[in-house]
């Protein structure tokens, strides 16, 4: 009970600290905040812009701004976007969906390649097939996710013309929507693996030692079923705390993605937001993603805890 | 030559605890066991060890030369390893300057496997580059030709999109990818001890506070967080630094505290206490060193990874315009028409270049963690 007390405290504090900092730096930035709350790019007149600067509050003491803020919050108001014309959290959502699509199944994938093949690499770390590949993933975790996402369009959509190189879709069909994101999710799938696929490999190389695994020997079952039915069980817990870290990890590295294959979700309404120095979006943007990445985490950790029966009842 | 002996065998010593008795005959078998494994490695000729223990010494080496030997250097007892052992010098190690990193590949070279060696290597080579870009450079990087060009016999990698020579860039670029790289990893190393060693050594309420910011960070999306500080602070390589160093040292304070936690319970921690040597003393002198090994190959794949977000930084063109480091030169043969028109030895070098450099250092780093086996026996060290 008390490490369940613990966890909850931590979460809040985490949200506390993510919600203060979406507040605390459009203000104290340098720069007018109002430049910093509306956008740099925007013209505005003096006389409009010391309308804005009542109608946010800004001349008013910080903590009447920041229950206004939070207010705010609640309401799902995360500001409105002069670039756009727009409340932010509109653009938000028509945006995110996408994303979450390409993300989630990017998860999904990686987290099955990464622990079939690193259960496989660290079962027999010696073979030469199995080396192959570790020098593989470890290549491909030291790649920055946007060469890899450019090596893949240039290879597989521009020289060989085997998919198309914009878009989610032609017509809003099932096999449209897959055949587009073909490229995209194979990319940040290959990532998710990559660092599934380390944790993994050295996770298992630890756990065959164990002795479980040598009396399932003496038993004399048959390696793939020492190794799937047992070793597999206790070698993959790390990788679901893992995988609700590397959340956060794949959610920019989707942005990235998106940006290089021109897919219209939160990665190219954040890269617009940066080149036209749109903060409002850009706070918003920052504050989805770290308060999905916030549950991604809550998830794992009850996720963590119906699985291994030993978080369940401490000792 | 004289040939390997071991104590133990010519004079047996006698003692009277049994525990130490039978702790000696461990020692012996070891020692025997040793030998064995020493002479398979072809590095190594010559070797023979002597070691005694007194009774209620704690643990001696005794350091003597063997008859036939003219001059013994000696080597230190590498962590794990129960012997220190004799060594008769190589001609390379008579020369002073050669001897530290002779020694020191030696005692790490069983560490290093291939692939970290060959990481080594790579590594230098990026190194030499990132100190004297102008010793490789064919030209200035702010020299301006024709602009677009194929690559020829002048220009090995052809021009880009404002005429400069990309492979003189590419150079040039080495230094400031590297610089923010180790920099914001010193920074985030640094943070990353300092939290761990206190947490872990003073325990109690400080370590709760420290942990559960520490953990509140770990949290947070970094590149989200750094996007948004990088668009309201405008671009500078000193900023892109410190915000990087100050947002990755979470794994590393957590891996430093559990290990101060062991080392402290140890005894030469406690005796320390004992005579009244002050916390950071202990904390500088007795953890600190035991420590390096979980800390270097963190610091270098914070290394690693800073340079890979400092690139992907670049690419959203939060980098610093004047100061061109490969993922700056990337983002422009993205976004000027380098893609676009095909031209591979405009993206695809500096590309390589970051995969490759990052690869080197994460090998490296790998190399510099001792293996499962090892660990164990350190903790015991008391």
């Amino acid at each position: 009970m008390h490490s369940a007390v613990k966890k909850t405290l931590r979460y809040l504090s985490s949200f506390a600290l993510i919600v203060t900092l979406n507040f605390a730096l459009p203000r104290f930035m340098p720069g007018d905040p109002v430049k910093n709350l509306i956008g740099e790019d925007v013209y505005v007149s003096e006389a409009v812009m010391e309308e804005i600067r009542t109608e946010l509050g800004l001349n008013r003491p910080l903590i009447e701004q920041f229950s206004a803020y939070l207010q705010g919050l609640l309401r799902f108001d995360l500001g409105y976007s002069y670039h756009l014309h727009s409340p932010v959290s509109e653009v938000l959502q028509a945006r995110i969906g996408w994303t979450l699509l390409l993300v989630g199944v990017s998860v999904v994938l990686g987290a099955i390649l990464g622990i079939l093949l690193g259960a496989y690499a660290g079962w027999k770390p010696e073979t030469k097939l199995n080396r192959g590949i570790y020098c593989g993933f470890i290549a491909i975790s030291c790649t920055p996710p946007y060469f890899l996402a450019l090596l893949f369009l240039g290879i597989f959509a521009f020289k060989l013309g085997l998919f198309p190189f914009k878009g989610f879709y032609d017509t809003p069909t099932i096999g449209s929507v897959a055949y587009h994101l073909f490229l995209p999710v194979s990319v940040l799938a290959l990532f998710s693996a990559s660092r599934n696929f380390l944790v993994m490999r050295g996770s298992v190389i630890q756990e065959k030692e164990q002795l479980y695994a040598l009396y399932a020997r003496a038993k004399g079952l048959y390696d793939t079923s020492i190794l799937f039915r047992h070793v597999v069980k206790n070698a993959s817990l790390p990788i679901i705390t893992l995988l609700a870290l590397d959340f956060g990890f794949l959610f920019s590295g989707a942005l990235f993605i998106e940006i290089v294959f021109s897919l219209n979700g939160m990665g190219t309404l954040i890269y617009d937001a940066i080149i036209g120095k749109d903060y409002p979006l850009l706070q918003g943007a920052f504050l989805v993603i770290a308060l999905s990445v916030l549950l991604a985490n809550i998830f794992a950790d009850l996720l963590y805890a119906a699985v291994d029966p030993r978080v369940r009842r401490p000792a | 030559m004289q040939k390997e002996t071991c104590v133990h065998e010519k004079e047996p010593c006698v003692y009277e605890d049994v525990e130490l008795q039978r702790e000696a005959r461990v020692r012996k078998k070891a020692c025997i066991k040793k030998e064995a494994y020493l002479e398979k490695e072809p590095g190594i000729p010559d070797v023979g060890y002597v070691q005694k223990k007194a009774p209620g010494q704690k643990e001696v080496d005794i350091l003597k030369k063997a008859p036939g030997q003219k001059e013994v250097d000696i080597l230190k007892k590498a962590p794990g390893q129960n012997e220190a052992y004799i060594k008769q010098r190589t001609w390379q190690e008579k020369i002073p300057v050669f001897r530290q990193p002779i020694i020191y590949l030696q005692k790490y070279g069983k560490f290093l496997g291939t692939f970290n060696r060959a990481g080594l290597f790579l590594l230098l080579f990026f190194l030499c580059m990132a100190l004297l870009p102008s010793f490789f450079a064919p030209y200035s990087p702010a020299e301006r030709f024709t602009p677009y060009e194929a690559p020829s016999v002048s220009h090995f990698l052809g021009t880009n999109d404002i005429g400069n020579d990309i492979l003189s860039e590419l150079f040039y670029g080495a230094r400031i990818s590297m610089m923010v790289g180790f920099a914001s990893a010193c920074i985030s190393t640094l943070i990353g001890l300092t939290i761990g060693l206190l947490s872990g050594y003073f325990r109690g309420w400080v370590d709760e506070l420290l942990m559960g910011f520490t953990d509140v960070v770990l949290i947070l999306p970094k590149i989200p967080l750094i996007i948004i500080l990088g668009a309201f602070l405008h671009p500078s390589v000193w900023i892109l630094i410190l915000v990087l160093g100050l947002l990755s040292w979470e794994s590393l304070a957590r891996i430093v505290r559990a290990k101060t936690l062991q080392i402290r319970e140890s005894g030469y921690v406690k005796s320390a206490r004992g005579m009244g040597f002050s916390p950071f003393h202990i904390m500088s002198t007795d953890i600190i060193p035991n420590i390096v090994h979980v800390v270097l190959p963190k610091f270098m794949l914070a290394t690693a990874s800073a340079m890979i977000s400092e690139a992907s930084l670049s690419f959203l063109g939060l980098g610093d315009t004047s100061m061109k480091s490969w993922g700056m030169m990337l983002s422009f043969a993205f976004s000027r028409g380098g893609f676009i028109r095909e031209m591979w030895w405009w993206y695809m070098p500096p590309g390589l270049c970051i995969t490759l450099c990052v690869m080197a250092i994460a090998l490296v780093g790998f190399g510099f963690e001792p293996k499962a086996g090892d660990t164990e026996k350190q903790v015991v060290d008391i």
